[in-house]
């Protein structure tokens, strides 16, 4: 059985929650605020899942969690609640390494469909089968890997394999580099990453898209400074190279 | 980050202005230096410079004070959207529970009780914007002279019975003194600013509830309500007043309000020529707030 952890610190958005994923087939444990969830998300054998994290909580904030969790290279997925919605919020959120976001308020059926397809990387990752996810039809997402130069992107595990070591990405690190090398040679412009990777249609500032890039050509290039695979096209976005000449 | 960034631009405006003001006055003294002796280019030339002046002193007071109200407003939408977003969330995941899952009588009920509360607290934050705006502009509301102990009373037995409290863990203390205890105003008003500062007395009073109400009449009515809650940090007794301020403590954090509460206690005691103010010895210590009304002769 899954096990999630609910960090929200509205008692009844958090009894809420957990009512309806225990009635989904989940365990759901309660983290009232940032410190106790760090607790009991820090120790490597937490055996929790995925967790649904809210940005405004009493002392340090849903982000600062997920900044210290991933500095601590915990890479449970992180479903983000935020309250306003906003585009920076969600921005942000992703910088620090959330893998998905919800507006509040959210629709149930929603958020147990998010949290179910974190679930399943999660599982894929740990090897287990996906058969107690008894919502998701199987095989609705195609094991997928990706080959370039020597260096192998693993969308079920999320893992860059290179050639001396392996990077664990978070889902959205890896949903970014795939959609570039699925639009291998072309321009993909800023707009189109935030409307296809993260869903969000706004005009908005998209400098958070860059650090993902900063942080994508650190893992993939030899020479982050100056990159070969993924290239900045000035004043429109990115192009993936897979085989640089 | 925001915030920081904000300050720093004004900061940077207001020596800005400073430093064209300190060069017109340099310049007008030198004006008067060089032309002391033809009368009229001197009188004009002062005129100008004064003009030019007081511009500049009216403009940057302006752009200080539309800064500030920029600022509060943001604080406000940020407090108000989380105050009105949370509970509609709860409520729409409640709802959305009962739709789509089998839920028990017993499990069902919970839920009730969970939503009206929810929808209790959308009230309260829609009654506390939509009262303070009103005290913005001063309605001519029916002012009378109202027994200010028959009110308290009132209030009191309305907040124990909403808050399942006893007698003693909510109680009353009325001073012998010369006099009634009657003050002229609007009772609605009065009473929901002695009920604000119970329901605060109450939320931030945590698991023990333990509040003594003060009833004393001189030349003053004062009710001073003493809890034994988490107290206010010192450098926070004023600000808890301003619109929209909330201490920044996690402990505070925890107890859900606008920010609101206090500022329409003490815009509604200023109405009728009274005051609010707080006392605490320090956090975790409890804290009393008084109103301070003058007497109905």
């Amino acid at each position: 059985m899954s096990r999630v952890l609910i960090v929200e610190d509205e008692e009844h958005l958090a009894l809420g929650l957990k009512f309806n994923l225990e009635a989904e087939g989940l365990e759901a444990e309660i983290a009232g605020d940032g410190e106790n969830a760090l607790k009991l998300l820090l120790p490597a054998d937490n055996g929790i899942d995925a967790v649904v994290l809210d940005v405004m909580l009493p002392g340090i904030n849903g982000f600062e969690v997920v900044t210290q969790l991933r500095n601590a290279k915990q890479y449970v997925p992180v479903l983000m609640l935020t309250a306003r919605g906003r585009p920076e919020d969600v921005l942000r959120g992703f910088e620090a390494g959330v893998d998905d976001y919800l507006s509040k308020p959210f629709e149930l059926a929603i958020l147990v469909a998010r949290l179910r397809g974190l679930l399943r990387r999660k599982q894929w990752a740990s090897g287990a089968h996906p058969q107690t996810l008894s919502a998701v039809p199987a095989g609705t997402e195609q094991q997928e890997t990706f080959a370039f130069d020597g260096k192998i992107l693993d969308l079920a595990t999320l893992e860059l394999r290179l050639k001396d070591e392996t990077v664990q990405l978070t889902v959205m690190e890896a949903e970014l580099l795939r959609h570039l090398i699925r639009n291998e040679g072309k321009v993909v412009s800023r707009k189109s990453i935030l409307e296809d990777v993260w869903d969000l249609r706004e005009d908005t500032d998209t400098r958070a898209i860059d650090n993902f890039i900063v942080r994508l050509r650190r893992y993939i290039e030899d020479v982050p400074a100056k990159p070969k695979h993924l290239l900045t096209v000035r004043g429109v976005g990115y192009k993936f190279v897979a085989q640089p000449k | 980050m925001r915030v920081i960034s904000r300050r720093k631009a004004i900061a940077f405006f207001i020596t800005l202005s400073s430093c064209v003001m300190a060069a017109a006055i340099t310049l007008n003294i030198s004006w008067v230096v060089l032309n002391w002796r033809r009368l009229g280019l001197l009188i004009l030339g002062i005129i100008f410079f004064g003009i030019v002046i007081a511009g500049l002193v009216l403009n940057t007071i302006f752009l200080v004070r539309e800064i500030r109200r920029n600022e509060q407003q943001d604080s406000f939408l940020h407090a108000v959207t989380h105050e009105l977003k949370t509970p509609i969330t709860s409520i729409r995941l409640y709802l959305q529970t009962l739709q789509s899952r089998q839920v028990d009588e017993a499990q069902r009920h919970e839920f009730y009780r969970v939503m009206l509360s929810d929808s209790d607290r959308l009230l309260n934050t829609v009654e506390h914007v939509l009262h303070a705006a009103q005290l913005r502009h001063s309605s001519n509301k029916l002012e009378d002279v109202v027994d200010m102990e028959r009110l308290v009373r009132e209030c009191l037995e309305e907040a124990r019975n909403h808050h399942h409290l006893s007698t003693e863990s909510l109680r009353l203390l009325v001073a012998a003194s010369e006099g009634d205890a009657k003050v002229t105003g609007n009772k609605e008003e009065l009473r929901s600013a002695i009920t604000n500062v119970l329901e605060n007395a109450i939320k931030y009073s945590g698991e023990k509830v333990d509040i003594q109400v003060e009833l004393s009449s001189g030349d003053n009515v004062s009710v001073r309500v003493r809890d034994r809650g988490i107290g206010i940090p010192r450098a926070d007794l004023k600000q808890v007043f301003k619109r929209f301020y909330r201490v920044s403590d996690r402990e505070v954090a925890r107890v859900k309000g606008s920010g609101l509460g206090l500022f329409i206690v003490r815009s509604i005691a200023k109405k009728y020529g009274g005051n609010a103010f707080a006392e605490s010895e320090g956090p975790g210590r409890g804290a009393t707030i008084t109103i301070q009304l003058p007497r109905a002769v």
